[in-house]
């Protein structure tokens, strides 16, 4: 009997052993897969043929690292599809492990915990150094003060210059480090009816907005949790003052974008991508052929700096993935490996997160290469600065529906308002009840 | 658990939970399927608070743990009350299942600890237990609100999924649930209230029985001393017969005689002077009277007394019976008295000659028998009586035959009877006689 029940236990711990050989084995051999949800084209919606390039140079170095591992990513998911495409995807529960965000997706994504909270991860990876990163850029994938995203890439404002024009009416371009009177004195030295219609057709501005004027005037208008609003700051109420004089001096007449391509106006505000896509062939002789033109910083208002808002392209882990640490180590790929980094500016038209790979020479060189020979570059410190020091829009819900609020009343003052210090008074009270509410 | 209509509720609210659970689960996932085949999945998720991770795979686990609750409900009906740990055991997995079942559709209902409690208000001791039980089942649905829950927690509502529809389809939606909720609720109450009702009605039962009880004893009680009044009116009432007959006894015999005997007497007083011949021929019918008055006087003393011992001694009044015995049949009986004096108890006299009378008697009647012997003798302390017939005797001593009465009779003096049939009849008595001094 006894015996017979030692011939059992051993069997049975024999037939265990051999199981969990048998699991050790198959688990070793089976092959994980890793989904990336990222999209087709350019977040800033300019034309990029070489989409996947990147990504594929990166699933084949990831592959190459990592046994057993495939990288899977559905292709031809275009950017406009992209937010409903990974919504869908977060409602049924099958969203990517690893996923790039678009900027109006991510505070609501992060708020309902659809994003992992990365803080734990980025301290566990002795490998890892945010600082590596431009703060701004970190900062834009921070939600309620954790990080639950990294900058993939980024794109900063910069202002277009119609260089043709300007020379036409002995102007010299303006230095990066312009100020909002010199922008105001070209503008109104330039805005002119020149063929004596009695209707102007050369402006200084196109779409200058209030917005830039409020960030390069060191000011903000929400805190970062969105509790509260500083309209009735005065360097908010200063820009849209500076907004309205600027405006004004157009007297009634729109200027349309129309206006700036005939190359009748000397300044509009564009991103970087647009820059590189139209300094580069084939597309530079599709757009803005009429005239020369160049790009420098966003003037700087009296208590600020030459800065702009920057716009940066996220990606993030999902909250539920079955593979922390392999998505932890693709995401870290993407964005912080300096060799995929160093490729943004060769395959895509936005400006890598990394300071150091922006700052390179091999960068510099390859803006360079955009240029013709007798052309004033756009220098990468320069773009490293604009970013460095570039205004992050806080992230809470609301955001998106406070600006809308703030912009069309801000519009109706520069349009046919005088009082703007009362009016903006009202805005902040107004806004500040949307806030609390 | 026995009771019939608390079970049957039970198994009401089983049902309901399972609707309204599976409404909650199905519905997500239904309504996501719909969102995703619409294209509104970006705007839905502006709406939201927070998400289920896997509305489907939520579906197939609320299932799964409803079944196993089911399974742990039936086996508890199967449990007796005495097996209290198996019922705790019980009790507890019920409250883990749906605790689970609970979270993972998010506290979007949470009904289901109204069921579990039934058990445990079932099962609780007493009336402060059950109470206690209905408080934690209260406490247990009110922590576990999901708008309380959501102020510390991001926790998905059925409410955004609502939301999804129209109104009029959402009215629709919101009212089904609510019933849910509402129906499980009242069930609840329907439940506790059957529940004290039926804890009531065992406590009216008991007191009943109690006061029956009672009531019963206090009628035995009634009857007995009734009994016992009764007892002392009969005895009365037959002292006050005896004592009527002894009154009319003496009036009949006693006072005839005395009156006749007075009246001579005066006739005599009369005479005596005159005709003193006449008067002793008076004397003389007077004497005859008052003999005769005494001869009446002794046969109603007699009545009252109707055996011959009264008047004889022992042997002499065998001897009577015998020769009375011999007087009216041509039975041969024989009397051997071997012990020199007879000087007995009256009670054992009386047995000694009633086991003789009914012995011959016996003899006589039963055993028609020719010859009968009475031995009485002594053997050491005992007296020996022994009466033996030539009667045909009988295969088996039947009760009846006046044996009883004997046995009786020799029983209350301590001593023992035996019967023979081997030959003829034989009665042998032994009785423990109390031998007083100068005796033998």
């Amino acid at each position: 009997m006894s015996k017979n029940r030692k011939i059992a236990i051993s069997a049975a711990l024999l037939g265990l052993a051999v199981m969990f050989v048998a699991v050790m084995i198959y688990q070793s051999r089976k092959v994980t897969v890793l989904e990336v949800g990222i999209f087709a084209g350019s977040n800033w919606d300019v034309a990029n043929a070489n989409s996947y390039v990147i990504i594929d140079k990166a699933i084949e170095k990831f592959e190459a690292t990592h046994e057993n591992v495939k990288v899977h990513y559905y292709s031809g998911i275009r950017k406009e599809s992209y937010s409903e495409w990974l919504s869908r995807q977060v409602l049924l529960g099958k969203e990517p492990d690893v996923f790039m965000v678009l900027g109006e997706d991510f505070n609501q994504f992060a708020e309902i915990g659809i994003m992992k909270d990365l803080e734990q991860l980025m301290e566990n990876d002795p490998d890892f150094d945010q600082n590596c990163y431009y703060a701004t850029t970190l900062q834009a994938g921070q939600y309620g003060g954790r990080q639950y995203a990294l900058p993939y890439e980024t794109v900063p404002i910069l202002m277009f210059v119609n260089k043709s024009l300007l020379n036409r009416e002995g102007i010299a371009v303006p230095d990066n480090d312009w100020t909002w009177e010199d922008l105001y004195r070209i503008s109104q030295k330039v805005t002119k009816d020149r063929d004596g219609d009695g209707l102007l057709d050369q402006f200084g501005t196109y779409n200058y907005n209030w917005m830039s004027a409020v960030y390069s005037n060191g000011a903000k208008l929400f805190d970062e949790n969105g509790t509260e609003s500083y309209f009735n700051d005065e360097r908010v109420t200063e820009a849209v003052r500076f907004a309205k004089e600027i405006t004004e001096l157009n007297r009634t007449q729109k200027v349309t974008k129309d206006d700036f391509d005939s190359g009748n106006v000397a300044f509009m505000p564009l991103p970087f991508t647009e820059y590189r896509i139209y300094k580069t062939y084939p597309y530079k002789i599709k757009k803005y052929t009429k005239f020369q033109w160049d790009c420098i910083t966003l003037p700087a208002g009296k208590d600020g700096g030459n800065t702009s808002d920057i716009n940066t392209l996220l990606m993030g882990i999902s909250n539920h993935t079955n593979q922390e640490q392999l998505a932890w180590e693709f995401l870290k790929l993407l964005t912080y490996d300096e060799e995929i980094q160093m490729d943004l500016f060769r395959y895509s038209q936005g400006v890598s997160v990394l300071k150091q790979v922006t700052c390179s020479r091999e960068t510099e060189e390859i803006l360079q290469e955009d240029m013709e020979k007798n052309e004033k570059f756009i220098d990468n410190k320069l773009v490293s600065d604009v970013i460095e020091n570039g205004v992050v829009t806080p992230k809470f819900p609301k955001y998106a529906d406070a600006v809308i609020m703030a912009d069309n009343e801000i519009n109706r003052m520069i349009e046919d308002d005088d009082n703007i210090d009362n009016s903006m008074r009202i805005l902040q009270r107004q806004i500040g009840k949307y806030l609390r509410r | 658990m026995q009771n019939v209509k608390l079970r049957d509720v039970r198994i009401i609210m089983m049902a309901v939970n399972f609707i309204a659970v599976l409404f909650v689960s199905v519905f997500i996932a239904a309504t996501t399927d719909w969102i995703c085949y619409r294209y509104e999945a970006r705007d839905f998720l502006d709406t939201l608070h927070a998400l289920p991770v896997q509305p489907r795979m939520n579906v197939v686990i609320v299932l799964v743990l409803y079944l196993f609750l089911t399974g742990v409900f039936i086996a508890q009906e199967k449990f007796r009350e005495n097996q209290t740990g198996k019922i705790y055991i019980s009790l507890v997995l019920e409250f883990v299942i749906s605790t689970v079942i609970v979270v993972v559709i998010n506290f979007n209902y949470n009904g289901l600890f109204f069921l579990v409690f039934t058990g445990a208000i079932y099962y609780a001791k007493g009336d402060r237990g059950k109470y206690l039980v209905i408080c934690l089942a209260l406490i247990s649905f009110l922590l576990t609100d999901s708008k309380l829950l959501s102020i510390n927690y991001n926790l998905y509502s059925i409410n955004d999924y609502f939301s999804f529809y129209d109104a009029t389809i959402q009215q629709y939606l919101v009212g089904a649930y609510n019933l849910l909720i509402s129906l499980n609720i009242i069930l609840f109450i329907i439940y506790c209230i059957l529940m004290i009702q039926q804890q009531r009605g065992t406590i009216d039962e008991v007191n009943m029985l109690y006061e029956e009880i009672r009531k019963t004893n206090e009628d035995l009680e009634n009857a007995n001393s009734q009994l016992k009044e009764y007892a002392k009116i009969t005895e009365r009432m037959g002292e006050t017969r005896e004592r009527n007959r002894l009154a009319r006894e003496i009036h009949d015999t006693l006072g005839h005689t005395l009156t006749g005997i007075s009246v001579g007497i005066d006739a005599c007083i009369a005479t005596v002077e005159m005709a003193p011949a006449e008067t002793k021929a008076h004397l003389e019918r007077i004497s005859d009277v008052a003999r005769n008055g005494l001869l009446d006087i002794r046969r109603s003393v007699n009545e009252l007394k109707p055996d011959a011992l009264e008047r004889l001694s022992l042997e002499s009044a065998i001897t009577k019976m015998i020769t009375d015995m011999k007087s009216i049949t041509d039975m041969q009986i024989f009397f051997d008295c071997r012990i020199r004096q007879l000087k007995f108890d009256e009670d054992e006299e009386s047995a000694i000659y009633r086991v003789i009378q009914e012995s011959l008697t016996n003899a006589m009647r039963h055993g028609k028998a020719s010859r009968v012997r009475i031995v009485m003798e002594r053997q050491e302390d005992m007296v020996v009586l022994t009466i033996n017939d030539n009667g045909i005797g009988c295969s088996e001593i039947k009760k009846g035959f006046g044996t009883q009465h004997i046995m009786e009779r020799i029983g209350m003096l301590n001593g023992t009877v035996e019967f023979r049939s081997d030959n003829g009849f034989s009665v042998i008595a032994r009785i423990p006689i109390r031998w007083g001094e100068g005796y033998d």
